[in-house]
Parts: C-alpha cells; structure tokens; sequence
C-alpha cells in the first residue's frame, strides 16, 4: 500500500495507485506486464540464451576454426587485450555521464527556468542528434574536428587517434538526453516548497541543493543510467571515432559471433557485458522506486532573464549545445546544401521516395507498437524494483547476440517484416516506459482517488484523469522512441530486403562505393532524415492551446502548467 | 443512513482497525478524532470503496455494499490537498462528476456554473486550479462534490491546509450544505474544536477501537 | 472521438504495410551481400520471364553471409547465394552450405570456386592513392611493400579489419601468399609500428580515413575499380581520376566472386536458371557500374568508365584449401600482431 506523511509527518496509509486503477484480477504486476514480457522474452532473451546455448553447446559446425584456447567465464578477465577493453569501455562511458552530468544540468536549469525566444525550438533539435546515423554523424564530427577538419585547423590541434573525438561524439549523442530529463525534472519542482525553503532563510543555491536537487535526482539519474549504458555498449561510434585502440567491448562480440562464429567466447562477453549494465540498471531502479514521490503540480514559472549573469548564462547555455550538438548536424547540413540541386534532385527520385516511405510507415509502426509496450510496462513497474530495471533490458542486451541469436531460434522469420517491426519496437519502447514510469510515480494518487468517487469507473479514471496528466510524459517518451525508430544504429544487422529500404540504409549503401557524389547524396539523405525526425517531434509534442488558461499578470511570465510544458 | 458492521483491517502485521462499528443517519455528521496514524484515512478509505477491509462490511439504507467499486457507491471524499484536477479548468472540475452520470458535456457544464455562482466563484470558471487560493479551492473541492448529489460525504481533515480565519468560515459554509442536502457525513478531523464546531457526534479512534466522545 | 481517429488511423496504416508484404507463394530467395546491386528493369525482367518473385535478402558483409547461411543450416534462409568468393568458398564447403551444381549449368568451373559456385565476376583488392594528398607529400610512391614501413611513409596506410572485412582479409591474405607467413606477420608488425591504421570496413576507411573524403591518410586498402566509381560518381564531369590504384607486389587479390545453391533450399529449376542469369550477357553487362566487379563473361563489352580501373597484370590468388585451412589461423595472428 502506498503511503503519504501529512501534515503532522505521521503517516497515512492511502490505497496505492495501482490499486485504485486497475481492478484486483489485473493488478498483479505479472498480468500487465504479460505483453511487455513476452515481447522481452522472445525477442531478446531467448535470442540470447539461444546464442550462449549454441556456444558452450558447441552446436554449430566450425570448419576449419583456429582450436579456442582454454575459454573460461572469467576469460574476459585474465586475458589483457579484453580486460583493457572491458575497463576501457566503462571508463569511457563514466568519464562521459561526468562530462553530461557536468554540462546538463546547468544547461537544464537555463531552459527550465528562463523564458526566451528559440526556447522552444532548442528543446526540439536538442533530439535531432539521436536520428543521425552512426557513420553520418561520425563524418560531421570529423569534418569538424578530423585531421583537416575546420575546427581543428583553426585551433591548431591533431586530435586524431585519442580518445577525445570518442568522447565529444558521445556527448554529441548523450548530452541531450541529460538536458531533456533535466528541464523535465525542473518543471516538477514544487515552487511552494522552494518559496518555503527561502523563506526559512536559505540561498538560492542551498534552496537548490536541499529542494530542488532533491526532486530532481531520479530523473537526472535515470537519463544518466541510460548514457552510461548506450556509451558501455555502444558499437559504431567508438570504433569509428576512436579507432581500434578505443572501441568497446560491443565491436569485440560483434567480430566474434559475426565473422568468427566464435559463439562461445562471444557468449561469454556477452554475459559479462550484461551482467554489469544489469548491475547499473538494478540500482537505478532501487533508487528511483526509493526516491518516488508524488508532488503537487506548482510549476517554478520560468521568467525573462534580467540582468547581465542571466542573459551570459543564457548565452553560455546556447553556446554550449550548439558546438557539442549543434555543429556536427551543421556540418552534415552545410555538406548537403553545398551538394547543389542536381543532387538534391536525383536525391527526390523513386528510389528514395520508396525509401522515405519505408522510414515514414515502419517507424509509426514501430512507434505505435513501442507506444502500447511502453504504457503497459509502465503500469507494471510501479511497484516492481525488477520491472524497472527490466525496462532496461533492451538497452543492456548486445544487439549482436540478438541478431544472430534471431537466426537461430527462428530462422523461418528472419527477413519478415513483422519481426524487423517488433525488434525497433523493443528497441524504442524503454523510452516510452521509463518516462511514462516517472510520470505515473509523480502523480498525487488523491486525484484518481476523487475521480473514483466523482463516479468514475477505473478505465474511464484511466482516460479522464491518469492519461491527461500523464499527456507530457507519454509524449517525450514517444518523441525519444520515434527518434530511436527513425535513427536505426541496428539496422545492418539484421537481414533486411531491399524493398524495405529506408532512409538509413540508403545512406549506408551510398556510403559503400566511393565518389564525391555518393558522399554528396548520404549528406543529402541524412538532411531529410533529420528533417522528419523533426517533423515527428513538433507532432508529437505539439503543445496543447491554452485556451482556458489564466494570466498571472501581463508583466510576468506566462503561467504554464508543469503538465502540459511545452 | 451509513453503516460500518465489525470492519478490521490491519497494515502489514500491525493491527489497524479492531472490530469497527459505526452508524452515521441522514444529515447527521459525525466527528471520527484520534491521533496521527491511527487508522483513520484508513476507515475513510474503505468506506469509499478505495480499499477491502480484512473482515466486515459497510451498509447503507440497509444494503450491504462492501462489493461495491468506489464509482458507483456515490459518497463523496474530500481531502485536505483538496485534490483537484490540474489539466481541468475550474468550471470543468465542477462538471466532473456530471459527465461521469452520462450528462452531456454543455449540460453539465451549465449545471457547473449555477453551482459556481451558488459559491461565488462564478468568476473563476476558466481559470486554472492552482490560480485560487487554498479556501476557494477547497470550496471548489466541495462544490464538485454536492454536484453529484452524493448519499454519503466523507471528509479528510478538510480544513487542516486553511488558516484559522478561514476555517471558521468554511464550517459553517460547510455545515449549511450538508444541512440543506439532508448526507450523512464522516469528519475525520484531529482537532476537537472543530469536531464540536461542526459535528453532533464524535467517536475517538484509539488503538484501533472507537469509543463514542460525545 | 480523438481516440476513435487514432485507432482508425493506426489500422489502416498497419493494413496497408501489411497489404504490399503479402509473400507470394512463388518466390525465389537470393541471399546476397550489402554490396550487391542490379539495375531493377534486369531483376524485373527475370521475374517476368520465370514467373516467379525474386525476394533478394541482404545479408551483411561477405564473411557475415556465410555465417549467417551456417548459422541457419537446418532451416536454410535462402535458395541461392550470390557473393561467395574464393577466400570463404572452402569455408563454405566444409561446412556443407552449398549444393554442387550439374556439370551442364557451368561451362567451365572456374579453378579458383570449384564445382558448387558458377563465377560470376572478379576483382581485385589493391592500393589506392589520393593524387592531390601524395603530390602535397612532395614523395614519390612507395614501389615495394617494404618501403611502406619506411619512415618516410610513416601514417600512411589505413585497412579495414580482416576480422570485419572480407577487403581487409583479402588483402592480408595477399600479403602472406607473396611473403610467406612469417615474412608476412613480421611485415604487419612494422606497420604496426610505422602508423597503420585499422578500422572496421571499407566505407570506414574510405570516407573517414582516406585523404580524398578529408582523411589524414594517402593511402587506402581499396578496389582497382575504385579510381573508375570515382570518376562516376564525381560531381563535376572529370576526364582524371582523384585516386589511382597502387599495384604493389603482394597488395594484389584478386577476388572471384560466384553464385551457387544453398543446400537445402527449393525451387531448384528456377534457381538454376537464376545462376545462368547472372552469368548472361545484360546482367555481366551491368554490374560493371552496379557492383564495380569485372565480368567473367569472356568478350563482354567493357564499360566506357572501366577505363579509369585498369586491371592489375600480377596479383595474388591462393588456393581455396590453403584459404580455408589456414584463414581463421592468420585472422587470429593478425590480430594478435596488430591489434593487441
């Protein structure tokens, strides 16, 4: 049972959320998880297990392989080369949540309590780095900061081959999904509680540390969980940008179950690799459940900077997102505008409009189906430490292992366009669950408990009262799926035909024979790429008309409902 | 008239509620006193329908409707953060209840603005929740309650967020619509002064066990 | 009334994606490698001819094709395979993937596949130079592979992974057929120490590494038809390559690549007659510019562009047994010597 303090601090023993919205039979955590986990289950743990089965089964039929030496568990280990990899690849990932951590939350703070023109378009371009293709957005670093790259020439610095290219392109990926959590964390804090706190005779800053930070924690540290996992097991980028020396762990799996059918080592990897981010990931989910508090919606209303440290803030802020994730895309950008109209022409032709259709179709697909898990694993993880961290599972699990682990538990499906769909969408739907999760955990359960007793029915409180408030949250979340969807980093991986083409694909085979103009065309189609995925978000967020809402006062700032932020 | 038969109800291992029985007539409102953590939201919650207790059950004009989900019980429940709906205007907070009896949405909301004006609020109808102060909201609160003709209400410390000055105001406010909607009503409330201010009756929740006051 | 729209809307997206994936009850799979590519009227006129559905499925790099049609022995994925090459064609056959072929469906087994792959087209892995990088250097071409470990040639040469990349395997491979095996490792090591870059594959190395896509590297482990694609491909019309191969003896494969029947699949006749089609005249015509391979077809008129890639006269080709016997071996080694 859900508990509150009221006003005397005692406790007060309410019905728990779950309890009021859904019926006894459906409550048990089990029964609304049942779709999420099947999905789980099928698509990626059984791939998994199937995989490792076939490794130390040693099942399949090798000719001609160099004779493994003596592979242990704890091979990872005792052999150098993958121990270094191993600790690389966490550093690499620690070393980043620090640098987002560091650069979020002020940039956070700035969007979430000044109010200026461009506000809203920086939230939104803020996700365009998540739709970029791995190679794509590899080559704007490099034209920025490569060995002729515009930015490294001017400043008179040889980057190449050290870690730092690595580490600005994790930024360039990650740092929004730090800021996003950040402003959306903000919008929670309870104004009265930092007028109280300041009336009691603290700082700005103590009033910081010992309201706001508070309130904020969960969701900063759940968006810094999910840094830390994409950089550990992240693939593409760590190769390219850093070159062999600076690769994770992922590359070693994938040339391992790829190109030497080595399962068994690579299972073991694979093992490991999921035992520590399943580590991350569980202590996440104890301190978000822990730290899950209802509060009551009294938005910190944001106003105009006022004064010189304010506007240099704001500036600095800008200034900030726009070299980390801004000058890549600019990059590609300015690549593809200097392309001429010939190839953005012949860019237009049925081939591409084939494949900007497959993007179109496949990710709403992928979205609606992410969209549904996303609800229902939300709802089940409310009071479930191991649910929570399931909805990392995705995340945790090598995209390699369950590729092939695909193969081989279900050769007859493979290069069916069902399963590519349920695959993006278990892939995307953590976004949506993990918001939806933080949403439900904020919500003051008097509110559905006065809906029952108004006369509403658990599913009419469901729609009336729980989905509108929850509205903002469902959203990010589906902005971050659709983004995941759109973006694809998996995508050669699986079998695929090529009138499934989409737009990453494309790209990708552009960039598999050479000429100026076939790079000239993957800069031409990641423009479009990145042009829908920012169609998708302004739909998907598109704010609700306040037509009802007060004014405070015309001076100040515009009272906006923490619930329905832009 | 309200009916609690030998309700029991315990969280976790520790025992909550002991054999429970209370009987609230029409009109008449009860004062339920005790200290913090005694139980009382607790027996609140289950005479809404919120909650299951562990033995017992809870009657109304005679039926037993312990089975009985929250919506259609039609008790009232006010609470002392007043628990109004962020993402609905006043006037469409009112008109909760009413749309959930199948009215149509223009109806109910014309019914909401006579309610309003029955208040004084009339003025707020558009505005957002948190724009009012904590009375007027609390008001709202009661007012999105009445609307529905409730059988029963069910008062959280209703007060307990509003200052002293207020109070006073409120009660009789209060007391005035449940006298003229003929409920029975439960007050939970941990200040005596008010319980004897609004109340004809009052029970004492003391480990678990009610002992009649006055 | 919002959720109603939303439901529909969501419906009749779903159907209608559905409605064009409806699998045709005939239809032939050819499993085939991320760099195959035909002119669409060719397929469409095989389909029409043989009434039958061509369902091509792209799996990966050549090496990760194979290992995915072992993977799925049991329930092949595929009728036909287009891509092996006489580097994983003993792999292939030791592993029992391919079904050997009639004596009639071949006119001559080319010596390098045997008997289970009809070749279709070839190339060669080579060197490839930026014109404008290696003038700026102000030095000539390195003329042997030892000079390559030269200081003077210090970070010059950038090769995709022969454990990711089946150009950077062939071009190992390459290396240890001229040298010998420990000349060749000894070789690698010196790279190793004079600056060699190594990354996944070859559109890594060729648009991130190479001096021609802004690279810090001259030299690039490419194909000699690449200098050709160049010019294709170019933005303005050129009459001069960018690039040029760089033929240096033992940093020459030369590379055969066959279509053959997966053990196991079906619709035999229509894929017999699928693997005369790739070996006819219009398709041996195509891939020149489709897939950048030279055709095997004797007398196929070359294309007009073909003449920016002229073909290297020497060149490595070890035998499949050595190939297959050894390969996994040397990967390893390479690994070790290189990477670790």
């Amino acid at each position: 049972m859900g508990s509150t303090l009221d006003q005397s601090g005692a406790q007060v023993t309410w019905p728990s959320m779950s309890s009021v919205v859904l019926p006894g039979w459906l409550r048990r955590s089990v029964w609304l998880g049942l779709l999420p986990a099947t999905a789980l289950l099928v698509l990626l743990i059984a791939p998994l297990g199937r995989l490792v089965l076939a490794g130390w089964a040693g099942d399949v039929n090798l000719p001609g392989a160099a004779t493994a030496t003596a592979w242990s568990f704890w091979s990872p280990w005792q052999d150098d080369y993958l121990r270094w990899r191993v600790l690389w690849s966490l550093a690499q990932a620690g070393i980043t949540c620090v640098l987002a951590f560091a650069l979020g939350l002020p940039l956070a703070w700035v969007l979430a309590r000044f109010e200026f023109a461009g506000r809203t378009l920086v939230l939104r371009l803020l996700m365009l780095p998540f739709v970029v293709p791995t190679l794509v957005a590899a080559l704007g670093v490099l034209a920025l900061w490569g060995p002729h790259g515009v930015l490294s020439g001017w400043l008179g610095i040889n980057l190449q081959n050290t870690p730092w290219l690595l580490l600005y392109g994790n930024l360039f990926f990650n740092l929004c999904l730090v800021v996003r959590a950040g402003v959306d964390a903000l919008s929670q804090v309870n104004a009265r509680q930092v007028a109280a706190a300041r009336s009691l005779g603290a700082t700005p800053w103590r009033a910081f540390w010992r309201v706001e930070w508070p309130s904020i924690a969960p969701w900063l540290m759940s968006s810094l969980c999910l840094v830390f996992l994409y950089c550990f097991a992240g693939f593409g980028l760590a190769l390219v940008l850093g070159g062999q020396r600076y690769a994770t762990v992922d590359v070693e799996i994938y040339t391992l179950v790829a190109h030497e059918l080595q399962l068994g080592q690579a299972s073991v990897l694979a093992l490991w690799m999921l035992l520590l981010t399943g580590a991350v990931a569980l202590v996440y989910a104890v301190l978000e459940k822990r730290l899950a508090a209802p509060s009551r919606v009294e938005p910190v209303e944001r106003h105009t900077p006022q004064g010189v440290t304010q506007w240099l803030a704001v500036l600095a802020a800008f200034g900030v997102l726009f070299v980390i994730c801004g000058l890549p895309i600019l990059a590609i950008v300015w690549r593809a505008l200097d392309a001429g109209w010939g190839t953005w022409a012949t860019v237009l032709n049925t081939e591409s409009r084939a494949a900007l259709w497959n993007t179109l179709r496949f990710s709403a697909l992928a979205l609606l189906l992410a969209t549904l898990l996303g609800v229902l694993h939300a709802l089940a993880a409310q009071r479930s430490v191991l649910w929570r961290a399931a909805a990392f599972l995705p995340f945790v699990v090598s995209p390699v292992t369950v590729a092939f682990g695909l193969l081989l538990l279900y050769p007859g499906w493979t290069a069916s366009l069902p399963l590519l769909l349920a695959a993006y969408a278990v892939l995307a739907y953590p976004f949506v669950a993990k918001s939806l999760a933080a949403g439900l955990d904020s919500l003051p359960p008097h509110l559905l408990h006065a809906a029952r007793t108004l006369g509403a029915s658990l599913q009419r409180t469901f729609w009336r009262v729980t989905l509108p408030l929850l509205r903002p949250a469902l959203r990010r979340g589906m902005a971050f799926a659709a983004a995941t969807a759109l973006g694809e980093f998996a995508v050669t991986l699986f079998l695929s035909r090529p009138e499934w083409a989409t737009l990453t694909t494309l790209i990708y085979q552009r960039l598999g024979h050479p000429g100026a103009s076939s790079l000239d065309e993957a800069m031409v189609l990641a423009c479009v790429l990145m042009l829908l995925a920012l169609l998708a978000f302004l739909l998907i967020e598109w704010p609700v008309a306040d037509r009802h809402g007060s004014r405070r006062s015309p001076t100040s700032a515009v009272s906006v409902g923490a619930l329905r932020h832009a | 008239m309200l009916e609690l038969r030998h309700i029991s109800q315990n969280y976790g291992a520790r025992v909550l509620l002991q054999d429970i029985n209370l009987q609230v007539a029409a009109g008449e409102i009860v004062a339920l006193l005790g200290p913090s953590g005694s139980g009382k939201s607790t027996l609140l919650s289950i005479v809404a329908g919120l909650q299951q207790p562990l033995k017992g059950s809870v009657w109304f004009d005679g039926q037993d409707i312990t089975q009985l989900p929250p919506e259609r019980r039609g008790f009232a429940l006010m609470f002392q953060d007043f628990a109004l709906f962020p993402h609905l205007n006043v006037l469409d907070n009112v008109a909760f209840g009413l749309v959930e009896q199948r009215l149509p949405k223009s109806d109910a909301r014309a019914r909401a603005t006579q309610m309003l004006e029955r208040f004084g609020l009339a003025e707020h109808a558009r505005h957002k929740v948190w724009t009012l102060s904590g009375g007027e909201q609390q008001r709202v609160a009661l007012a999105r309650a009445l609307i529905t003709s409730p059988r029963a209400l069910l008062l959280d410390e209703p007060f307990s967020a509003l200052d002293a000055e207020l109070r006073q105001g409120l009660r009789e406010e209060f007391c005035q619509h449940i006298a003229a909607a003929g409920m029975a009503t439960l007050l939970v409330t941990h200040d005596e002064a008010e319980a004897r201010a609004m109340a004809a009756r009052a029970v004492r929740l003391v480990a678990g066990q009610l002992e009649p006051v006055w | 009334m919002n959720r109603r729209l939303f439901t529909l809307a969501a419906a009749a997206l779903a159907a209608l994606s559905w409605s064009t994936e409806v699998l045709a009850a005939d239809e032939l799979r050819v499993m085939v490698h991320s760099s195959f590519s035909l002119p669409q009227p060719l397929l469409a006129q095989f389909e029409k001819q043989n009434g039958i559905r061509l369902a091509i499925i792209k799996g990966g790099d050549a090496g990760e094709m194979l290992n995915k049609l072992i993977l799925t022995q049991a329930q092949p994925i595929a009728d036909v395979v287009f891509g092996i090459d006489n580097t994983l064609v003993g792999k292939a056959l030791a592993a029992g993937v391919l079904e050997p072929m009639l004596p009639q469906t071949q006119d001559a087994p080319d010596a390098n596949l045997g008997a289970a792959l009809a070749a279709v087209d070839y190339g060669f892995v080579t060197l490839n130079y930026d014109k404008a990088a290696v003038a700026k250097s102000g030095m000539d071409l390195p003329k042997t592979l030892q000079d390559l470990t030269l200081p003077a040639y210090k970070n010059w040469l950038v090769t995709p992974n022969p454990a990711t990349s089946s150009t950077g395997y062939s071009f190992m491979l390459a290396t240890i057929s001229a040298m010998g095996e420990e000349p060749a490792f000894a070789w690698w090591a010196k790279m190793r120490g004079n600056g060699l870059k190594v990354v996944k594959g070859w559109s890594e190395a060729y648009y991130t590494d190479f001096a021609r896509n802004k690279g810090a590297y001259p030299l690039v482990v490419s194909y000699a038809t690449s200098p050709a694609a160049e010019v294709f491909y170019s933005k303005e019309k050129t009459h001069e390559s960018p690039t040029a191969s760089l033929n240096l003896k033992g940093g020459v494969f030369r590379q055969v690549e066959g279509v053959g029947l997966v053990k196991g699949g079906g619709q035999r006749a229509t894929a017999l007659k699928f693997v005369d089609f790739m070996r006819s005249t219009p398709v041996q015509e195509a891939l020149q510019t489709a897939m950048w391979m030279y055709p095997m077809r004797a007398k196929t008129t070359r294309a007009e562009v073909m003449r920016y890639a002229a073909e290297p006269t020497e060149f490595e080709a070890p035998t499949a047994q050595v190939v297959a016997g050894k390969g996994a071996q040397w990967v390893a080694r390479w690994t070790k010597v290189v990477l670790k």
